[in-house]
C-alpha cells in the first residue's frame, strides 16, 4: 500500500520537530526556494491533486485563478473538518502538524501569500496547544517569519478557533467567520481567490490537501500523477466508520475498490452482518446500496454511480438498520445547522425532518414519499449554498435504494432499529 | 452598561489576539471564547465589554454570539459534555449511551446539574467518527463509550 | 453603446443597461416583473429569499436575478417551467410557517408576500403540521412592533440597519430556523431612522404602532407631500383616512432622500391634530402686553374681517410714524408662497423693508453652484462647516454616509463640537467656540497662500487648531478636484457666514477645481425665505435694495430701497419704543430668539403685535391679535430645500379654516391691491415671474419630484477685519446645537417621540471642568444675560476647552435665552450647584 500522508503517522514523537525534520520534513522548503514561485504552482497543477475537503476542485488550478498582482493574499487552511463521518484532518494535526506547516509554507510561497490562518473547529480547541506548539517551533528553526531561510519571502501563520457551526466549514461562510461574523455563506462572485478574507485574494485549502504539497514538491508531480486513475492522482484518506470491525483512517490510491477498503482495510461488517449500504463521502453525498460496493473509490467513478467522494468518509450500514432512523438523524443534522439565511433550507430541512418524523411514528400517508421527492426537488440547487442540497442527498438516495423501509411504516411493520 | 472588565491578564492576552488580524473585528470569536472559558457564559455585559473592543455595536456581538453554538447564555456547568449523536455514532448505539449519562446525572439532555458541575448537551458530529461513540468532556474527547465507561470518566471528574 | 453599456435579452426582449446592473432591475426596464422579497435597490443584493430565481442559458442551475450582474449577450427567461415550478415552491417555503392573519394585518393590500402569491404561487400548501408558533406583537421600540411570526427572515431590514444607517443596531440573532430579528439584549432599536424598516418589510412583521389596527391601507387617502421639519424636504406619503392623520411612509426622491425618511418625519405630525392648534382669530384681551388702541376683533368676526383689521392697523401706524415703525417677522419654515405674499404686503403696501426671517447673519445666493444633495455622492470631498447633519438634517447624514462607504468620497469637517459624523471623516478639525471666523479664515488663508495670492501669514493661532492640521486641511481641499461645502449658516456667529462665501470663491480659483456648495442650515425652507426676500436687505431673488433700477421695475415706484430692519434690530427698537407694530408669522421669538427676556419685555411695549400662528406658544401669549394659521398637513405650497430644489408641498387635510396665503391676500385687498388669487399656484405662477431663479417653477415642472431652482444671484460681500467681539463676560463661551427630536411645540408632550427627548445637558471639556470642579454628571448653572439655565454636566470633551456645548432640548430649557443679541459669541457663566 502506498502511504504519503500516513507513512509514519503512529510513529513516536512524529508531531515532534526533531523526529519530523529526522523523517526528512522540511526538506522540501530548499527545493522549493530554488524555484520560481509559478513552478510550484505548475507542478501542483501537474500532479492532479485535487482538493480533499469535498469538492474535489484541482488544487493547481485554484492557486492559479488568484486575482493578478493583487496583495496582500491570505492562505486559509479549512481545518474545520465537520463533514459527519470524517476525522481524518485531526489525525494530521494531532499526529503530524508539521507536515500541514511545511504545505502551507509551500502553498505560501507560491501564491506570494504572507499570512495564513488555520481556522479550526471551535470543539479542536484541544489541537490548538499541539498546532501552536509546532508553530512555535517552525518560528524557532526559521521556517516561518521573516526572510525564511535568506529567501526574503515572509510567513506569518495562526490558527484561529471557530465555535460551533456545520456551516463555517463552507469557505465563504469560513472567511466571515474568521473576520468576525456570522458563520453565513458570502455570495459569489466574487471568489475568495478574487476577493476573500479582507476582500483580498485568498486561497483556501483543506488539511489534507496541504498535507500533500511537499510529497509533491520532494518527489516530484510526476510521481504523484503515476498514482490513482485519469482523473483521480495520488492517494486519499478515508476515514471509515459505523458498522465495520476496525473503524478507522486509511489512506488508499484512488481507484481502489469499496470492497477492499470495507472488508480488507476495515475489517469488514460487524458481527458479520450484511452490508445494508454506505454512505462514500461524507453525509452530504448521497448513500448507495450494497450491491455497489465495487465501485471504485475515486472521483469519477463514485460520479458515474450517482454519488460523491466527497471529504473521503465513509460511513458502513448493516441491514439491522431502518434507513429512514438514519436518514432522519441526518435531516436532523441539516437543520440545526441550516445558518437560516435562505427559504429553501431554512424551511425545507424542518419539513422534511416534520414529515419524516411522522412517517416514524406510524402517522405518516402513502404520498408523504412524493411530496418528500418535490420539496426535495424545491430546495436542491435552489438555495443560496449546498448546504440544502447536501441535506437532499441522503433523503433522494434513502427513497432510490430502501423505498420499502419507508413503506414499511405505512404498513407499520418497520424494520429494524439501530 | 458597565459590569465587565476584562482582568489584567486577559488584557493582556486579547492584545497578543488582536495582533495575530489586520482588521480587529476577526477578534470576535477569539474575545467570546475567551469569556466563555473564563464565565462559561456570555453575559449582556461582557458583550458590551467586546463590542468596545472591538468598534462595533453591541447587538453585532449577540448576533454573532448566538450564532454558534458553542458559546451560551447560561451558564453551563464546570463540565460541558458534548454528546455526538450523529450517524457513526447513532450506528454505534449514542441513544441509549446517552439515555444512560442523563440518567446518571439525573437531568434532562440541555440541562445542568443543579451543583452545576455537569451540563450535557445532544451534539452533532465531533470529526471522531472512527471512535464512536464519542463525547466531549470540556476539551477532551472519549471514543468507543460504554455504559461502564461513561460512569468511570464521569466518577473520575472532580 | 459605450464601454460602461451591457446588451442582453430578458424573456425575448432586448435591454441596454449600464454595467454593474442586476439582472432584476435590467428586467424592470423592460417591464418584466420578477419578485423579490429580500432585494431592494438601496441596500443591494442579498440574495436570501431565492424567490427571484430566473433561467440564464448556459448555466445550468437558475440563478436569483438580484445577486447576479448583467453580462453581454446573456440570455434570460422569467416564465419556463423550471422557474414557475421554483416559484412556487419558494413561495410555498415562504408561507409554511407564515400566519395567515391577513385579515387583520397592517400590510394588507400593499403586502409584497400577498402580491407574489397571488401572481406566482401556489393556491395551497401541502404543509399540514403546526406553524411555529413565534411571538406575536412586540414591541421593538416604542413606535415600532415586531410581529415575528409574520417575518420570513429575508434580512431586509438588518441589511438596512447595517448598510445605510450603518451602526448594527438591528440584527440576526440566533441560527437557522430560529433567526429572528432584534437588537441587544432586547433594547429598543431607537435608531432615527428606525421607522423605514417600516416602509421595506416586504411583510407585516415590523408595523407602525401607530397604525396599527387604525385602518386598512386601502381605505387610506394618500397624499404626496413633503415632510415640514427640517432643510432636507424629504417627499412623504400621509395617509388620511376621516380627515384624520393615519401614517406617514417615504416617497423615494432620489434627488432628495434617496428613499428615507427619519424618524421625526414619520411620527413627528402629530400637530396637526394639536389641542395646542390655533383654529380662530381672536383678540387676547389680557394679552401680557400693553393695552392696544387698536381696532379688535368682534368675538364673531370673519376671517375677511379680522385680515382687514389688522391690515389697515398697519398702515394707520405705517401713516401715524412712518413706514419704519412697522416691521414683519416670517418664517424659514413656511411655504414659499406665503412667505413671498407677506414681503409683498409689507414692502408693497406698507412700504417697509423691515422684514427678516432670522436672528442670525446670511445673504442668499452662493458665489459657487448650489449643489443638490446627490452631488454629495460625486464629489471626491465633502466639507462640512459647523454643520452637524445627523441632528440637524438626518437624511443627509445617511447620504454622507452613503458616499463615504460607497462612493470613494472623503469627508473632513471643520467645526467646534465633535459629531456623528466624524466616525466616517478623514479629518475633523476643531476650532473653538466663537473662533469660527478666524477658523474659516486661516482655511482660506492656507489656499491663497497656495493660490500665491495675498493673505495674512499668521492666522490659525486662537482657534486652537494646530499648524500642520490646518495645512493637511488646506491640501485636502486644494486637491479635491470636486468639493462639496456643506456649511449650516445658523451655526455661525457674527459674519462669519460671509468668511464662507469668501472661502468659496477662493477654492472655486484652484485651477480645474469644481465647487459647490450646500447652505445647510436645518429649518424646513430657509433657502426659500431667503430667496423670498424675506431679508431687509434683499428682494426676492436675492436682489439687493440698492438696485433701485430692478426693484422699481418689479415692485413699483414706491417700493422702499433703503435697508431694513433685521429681526434682532426690530426687537431692539421694540424696546426703545420705536418699532411700533410687529406682525410675527409662524416664528416663536420669546423662546427662539437671543437675549433672552428682554425679547419678551420688547414685545410687551409694541402698540400691536399680530402673531398669525398654527400653535399656541409664548408669543401668541403676547400677542394682541393671533391669526389661525394652517400649517403643515394642511397648507399647500412650495418649498426650497437645502440643494436648491423646490418642491411641492400638498395639502393631506381639509379644514375649514381659509389658507394663509388667502389671509395675506385679504390683507393686500384691504389695503388696496386688488389681486385675487383663486388657489396657491397662482401664487406659485407670479413667484415664476417676479423671482429670479424660479421662472421655471411651475405645477407641470414641480410635477412629483420637484425641480431645481436656478442660481439665486450673490453679491459680493465685503468682510468687516475681525472685531474683538463682546467683552467677556463669563468663564466659557457657549455653543447651542441642535438636537433633532427637541421637545419643542412641534414635538409635544404627546409625541410618540417623547422616549428620544434628552435632559438639559451642558458637554465640558475636561481640561475646564477640572477648574471649575464639574464632574460627570453634577448639575450645573449657566448664565448669561439675564437668563440662568440648569444643566446636567457631561464631561466628554465634545469641544475644545474654553468652551460648553448646550444641545437644545427643549422649549422650556430656553437655552437660545443665554445667547447675546448682538449675534456674535457668546459668553457664560457655568458653575456647579
Amino acid at each position: 500500500m502506498t502511504q504519503i500522508l500516513f507513512k509514519n503517522i503512529n510513529m513516536k514523537d512524529l508531531h515532534t520537530m526533531k523526529v519530523y525534520e529526522e523523517q526528512g520534513g522540511y526538506q522540501a522548503l530548499k527545493k522549493a526556494f530554488a524555484q520560481k514561485p509559478e513552478e510550484i504552482v505548475e507542478a501542483v497543477k501537474a500532479s492532479g491533486l485535487r482538493g480533499r475537503g469535498g469538492a474535489g476542485f484541482p488544487t493547481g488550478l485554484k492557486w492559479s485563478f488568484l486575482a493578478k498582482d493583487v496583495f496582500p493574499r491570505y492562505l486559509c487552511c479549512n481545518a474545520d473538518e465537520s463533514e459527519p463521518g470524517t476525522c481524518k484532518d485531526r489525525e494530521l494535526m494531532l499526529k503530524n502538524p508539521h507536515s500541514l506547516i511545511e504545505g502551507m509554507i509551500l502553498c505560501s510561497y507560491a501564491c506570494r501569500v504572507e499570512i495564513g490562518y488555520i481556522y479550526m473547529r471551535g470543539e479542536f480547541h484541544d489541537l490548538i496547544f499541539n498546532m501552536g506548539k509546532a508553530i512555535e517551533d517552525a518560528y524557532a528553526k526559521g521556517y516561518l517569519g521573516k526572510n525564511i531561510q535568506g529567501t526574503g519571502f515572509n510567513l506569518d501563520i495562526y490558527t484561529h478557533l471557530g465555535a460551533g457551526a456545520y456551516i463555517c466549514g463552507e469557505e465563504s461562510a469560513l472567511l466571515n467567520s474568521l473576520e468576525g461574523e456570522r458563520g453565513e455563506p458570502r455570495m459569489k462572485p466574487p471568489f475568495p481567490a478574487v476577493e476573500g478574507l479582507y476582500a483580498k485574494p485568498t486561497v483556501i485549502n483543506n488539511v489534507e490537501t496541504l498535507c500533500v504539497i511537499p510529497y509533491i514538491v520532494n518527489e516530484g508531480a510526476e510521481k504523484y500523477a503515476s498514482m490513482g486513475t485519469e482523473k483521480s492522482k495520488g492517494t486519499k484518506l478515508v476515514s471509515v466508520s459505523g458498522h465495520v470491525k476496525k473503524p478507522g483512517n486509511y489512506e488508499v490510491v484512488l481507484g481502489t475498490p469499496i470492497r477492499e477498503i470495507i472488508y480488507d482495510l476495515a475489517g469488514g461488517i460487524r458481527d458479520d452482518n450484511n452490508l445494508k449500504a454506505f454512505i462514500p463521502g461524507g453525509s452530504s453525498v448521497p448513500m448507495l446500496p450494497a450491491d455497489q460496493v465495487d465501485v471504485l473509490y475515486d472521483y469519477e467513478s463514485l460520479a458515474a454511480a450517482g454519488t460523491m467522494l466527497g471529504s473521503g468518509a465513509m460511513i458502513v450500514i448493516d441491514d439491522t438498520v431502518n434507513i429512514v432512523e438514519s436518514t432522519l438523524r441526518l435531516i436532523s443534522f441539516y437543520m440545526h445547522e441550516s445558518c437560516g439565511k435562505c427559504t429553501p433550507c431554512r424551511e425545507g430541512t424542518r419539513w422534511l425532518y416534520q414529515i419524516v418524523e411522522k412517517i416514524m411514528q406510524n402517522k405518516g400517508q402513502l404520498d408523504y414519499i412524493e411530496k418528500m421527492e418535490d420539496i426535495c426537488d424545491n430546495m436542491n440547487m435552489k438555495a443560496f449554498c449546498p448546504l440544502a442540497d447536501a441535506c437532499v442527498s441522503p433523503v433522494v438516495s434513502s427513497i432510490k435504494y430502501f423505498r420499502s423501509d419507508y413503506e414499511a411504516y405505512f404498513k407499520n411493520t418497520p424494520v429494524g432499529s439501530v | 452598561m458597565s459590569g465587565f472588565t476584562f482582568s489584567e491578564k486577559q488584557e493582556k492576552e486579547i492584545t497578543g489576539i488582536l495582533s495575530k488580524y489586520p482588521f480587529k473585528k476577526s477578534a470576535m470569536l477569539p474575545l467570546l471564547t475567551l469569556v466563555q472559558r473564563a464565565e462559561r457564559a456570555i453575559s449582556p455585559e461582557a458583550m458590551v465589554a467586546i463590542s468596545e473592543k472591538l468598534d462595533c455595536s453591541p447587538a453585532y456581538v449577540q448576533s454573532v454570539m448566538s450564532f454558534y453554538t458553542m458559546y451560551h447564555a447560561e451558564k453551563v456547568g464546570k463540565y460541558m459534555i458534548l454528546f455526538c449523536i450523529n450517524i457513526s455514532c447513532q450506528l454505534n448505539g449514542c441513544d441509549k449511551l446517552l439515555e444512560h449519562t442523563a440518567k446518571k446525572l439525573n437531568i434532562k439532555v440541555g440541562e445542568t446539574t443543579s451543583d452545576e458541575k455537569f451540563t450535557l448537551h445532544r451534539e452533532e458530529c465531533l470529526a471522531d467518527c472512527t471512535n464512536a461513540p464519542m463525547m466531549r468532556i470540556n476539551d477532551t474527547y472519549y471514543g468507543d463509550l460504554t455504559e461502564q465507561r461513561i460512569d468511570q470518566i464521569l466518577d473520575s471528574l472532580d | 453603446m459605450s464601454d460602461n453599456e451591457v446588451t442582453l435579452t430578458i424573456d425575448g426582449k432586448s435591454v441596454t443597461v449600464p454595467k454593474g446592473t442586476k439582472v432584476v432591475d435590467a428586467a424592470r426596464e423592460v417591464d418584466v416583473d420578477i419578485p423579490v422579497f429580500c432585494y431592494h435597490e438601496k441596500i443591494g443584493a442579498l440574495g436570501c429569499c431565492r424567490m427571484c430565481l430566473v433561467e440564464v442559458e448556459k448555466m445550468p442551475k437558475l440563478m436569483t436575478a438580484c445577486t447576479m450582474d448583467v453580462m453581454p449577450d446573456m440570455v434570460v427567461k422569467t416564465t419556463t417551467d423550471k422557474v414557475e415550478k421554483a416559484q412556487k415552491g419558494v413561495l410555498e417555503f415562504t408561507l409554511l410557517n407564515h400566519p395567515l392573519d391577513c385579515p387583520v394585518c397592517d400590510k394588507g393590500g400593499e403586502c409584497p408576500l400577498q402580491d407574489n402569491t397571488f401572481k406566482y404561487g401556489p393556491p395551497d400548501t401541502r404543509m399540514e403540521f403546526h406553524r411555529a408558533n413565534n411571538a406575536k406583537a412586540t414591541p421593538l421600540s416604542p413606535v415600532i412592533t415586531i410581529d415575528r411570526e409574520r417575518c420570513i427572515a429575508c434580512q431586509r431590514c438588518t441589511a438596512y440597519s447595517e448598510r445605510i444607517e450603518q451602526d448594527q443596531g438591528l440584527v440576526m440573532l440566533n441560527r437557522g430556523f430560529y433567526n429572528e430579528v432584534g437588537t441587544f439584549n432586547n433594547e429598543p432599536y431607537n435608531n432615527r431612522f428606525s421607522g423605514n424598516v417600516i416602509d421595506i418589510c416586504p411583510v407585516g412583521a415590523l408595523t407602525n404602532t401607530d397604525f396599527r389596527f387604525k385602518a386598512r391601507t386601502w381605505d387610506l387617502t394618500n397624499t404626496e407631500t413633503l415632510c415640514a421639519h427640517c432643510g432636507c424636504n424629504c417627499n412623504i406619503t400621509m395617509g388620511t383616512r376621516l380627515n384624520e392623520l393615519m401614517r406617514i411612509e417615504a416617497r423615494p426622491n432620489d434627488a432628495v432622500d434617496d428613499g428615507w425618511i427619519c424618524d421625526k418625519g414619520r411620527w413627528g405630525h402629530q400637530f396637526v391634530h394639536s389641542k395646542n392648534k390655533i383654529i380662530t382669530a381672536r383678540e387676547n384681551s389680557v394679552g401680557g402686553g400693553k393695552p392696544t388702541s387698536f381696532p379688535v376683533f368682534p368675538h364673531d368676526c370673519t376671517i375677511q374681517d379680522a385680515a382687514g383689521k389688522v391690515a389697515e392697523a398697519f398702515k394707520k401706524i405705517a401713516e401715524e410714524h412712518g413706514p419704519e415703525s412697522v416691521g414683519f417677522i416670517g418664517s424659514p419654515y413656511t411655504t414659499n408662497e406665503e412667505n413671498y405674499l407677506y414681503q409683498k404686503l409689507f414692502r408693497q403696501s406698507l412700504g417697509s423693508n423691515n422684514i427678516d426671517h432670522k436672528s442670525y447673519q446670511d445673504t442668499p445666493g452662493l458665489p459657487v453652484d448650489h449643489y443638490g444633495v446627490e452631488q454629495i455622492e460625486t464629489a471626491n470631498v465633502v466639507l462640512l462647516i459647523a454643520s452637524d447633519p445627523t441632528e440637524e438634517l438626518p437624511v443627509l447624514d445617511l447620504r454622507i454616509k452613503k458616499a463615504v462607504t460607497n462612493c470613494g468620497t472623503r469627508l473632513v469637517s471643520l467645526n467646534d463640537q465633535t459629531i456623528a459624523l466624524d466616525k466616517y471623516s478623514s479629518q475633523s478639525v476643531q476650532y473653538r467656540v466663537g473662533s469660527e471666523a478666524l477658523a474659516i479664515d486661516a482655511l482660506a488663508n492656507g489656499l491663497a497662500r497656495e493660490l500665491g495670492e495675498p493673505a495674512p501669514a499668521k492666522d490659525a493661532g486662537q482657534t486652537g487648531i494646530s499648524a500642520e492640521d490646518m495645512n493637511t486641511l488646506v491640501e485636502t481641499v486644494r486637491s479635491s478636484m470636486k468639493i462639496c461645502v456643506v456649511y449650516n449658516p445658523s451655526a455661525l456667529s457674527g459674519d462669519a457666514v460671509s468668511r464662507v462665501k469668501r472661502l468659496l470663491k477662493l477654492i472655486a480659483k484652484v485651477p480645474t477645481m469644481e465647487c459647490g456648495a450646500i447652505p445647510a442650515a436645518p429649518m424646513t425652507n430657509a433657502v426659500g425665505a431667503m430667496d423670498m426676500g424675506l431679508l431687509p436687505d434683499f428682494y426676492p431673488g436675492g436682489v439687493p435694495v440698492t438696485n433701485q433700477d430692478e426693484i422699481k421695475k418689479q415692485w413699483g415706484e414706491n417700493a422702499p430701497t433703503t435697508k431694513g430692519l433685521s429681526a434682532l434690530e426690530m426687537i431692539a427698537r421694540a424696546e426703545a419704543g420705536e418699532l411700533k407694530a410687529l406682525l410675527v408669522h409662524r416664528s416663536n421669538p420669546v423662546i427662539d430668539f437671543p437675549g433672552g427676556s428682554r425679547v419678551a419685555d420688547a414685545l410687551r411695549k409694541l402698540d400691536l403685535l399680530v402673531v398669525h400662528d398654527m400653535l399656541e406658544t409664548e408669543t401668541t401669549e403676547l400677542a394682541h391679535l393671533v391669526l389661525p394659521s394652517n400649517g403643515p398637513g394642511y397648507d399647500e405650497g412650495t418649498t426650497t430645500n437645502i440643494g436648491g430644489r423646490v418642491q411641492a408641498r400638498k395639502k393631506a387635510l381639509e379644514t375649514a379654516q381659509a389658507p394663509d396665503w388667502k389671509i395675506i391676500n385679504l390683507m393686500l385687498n384691504a389695503l388696496g391691491d386688488e389681486t385675487d388669487y383663486q388657489k396657491v399656484l397662482d401664487v406659485t405662477d407670479e413667484i415664476a415671474q417676479k423671482v429670479p431663479g424660479y421662472q421655471e417653477i411651475s405645477r407641470k415642472s414641480l410635477g412629483k419630484a420637484g425641480c431645481d431652482r436656478a442660481p439665486v444671484t450673490s453679491v459680493d460681500e465685503t468682510v468687516a477685519e475681525q472685531s474683538a467681539g463682546s467683552g467677556k463676560n463669563g468663564n466659557l463661551r457657549l455653543r447651542v446645537a441642535t438636537s433633532l427630536f427637541s421637545h419643542d411645540k412641534i414635538l409635544d408632550a404627546s409625541s410618540r417621540l417623547a422616549h428620544h427627548f434628552l435632559p438639559s445637558t451642558a458637554h465640558l471639556n475636561e481640561k475646564d471642568a477640572k477648574k471649575l470642579g464639574i464632574r460627570d454628571g453634577d448639575t450645573v448653572l449657566l448664565s448669561a444675560q439675564d437668563v440662568t439655565l440648569e444643566a446636567t454636566a457631561s464631561v466628554n470633551n465634545r469641544c475644545q476647552s474654553g468652551g460648553v456645548v448646550v444641545p437644545r432640548a427643549s422649549d422650556w430649557q430656553g437655552v437660545n435665552g443665554l445667547t447675546g443679541a448682538d449675534g456674535g459669541p457668546t459668553w457664560v457663566e457655568v458653575r456647579k450647584v
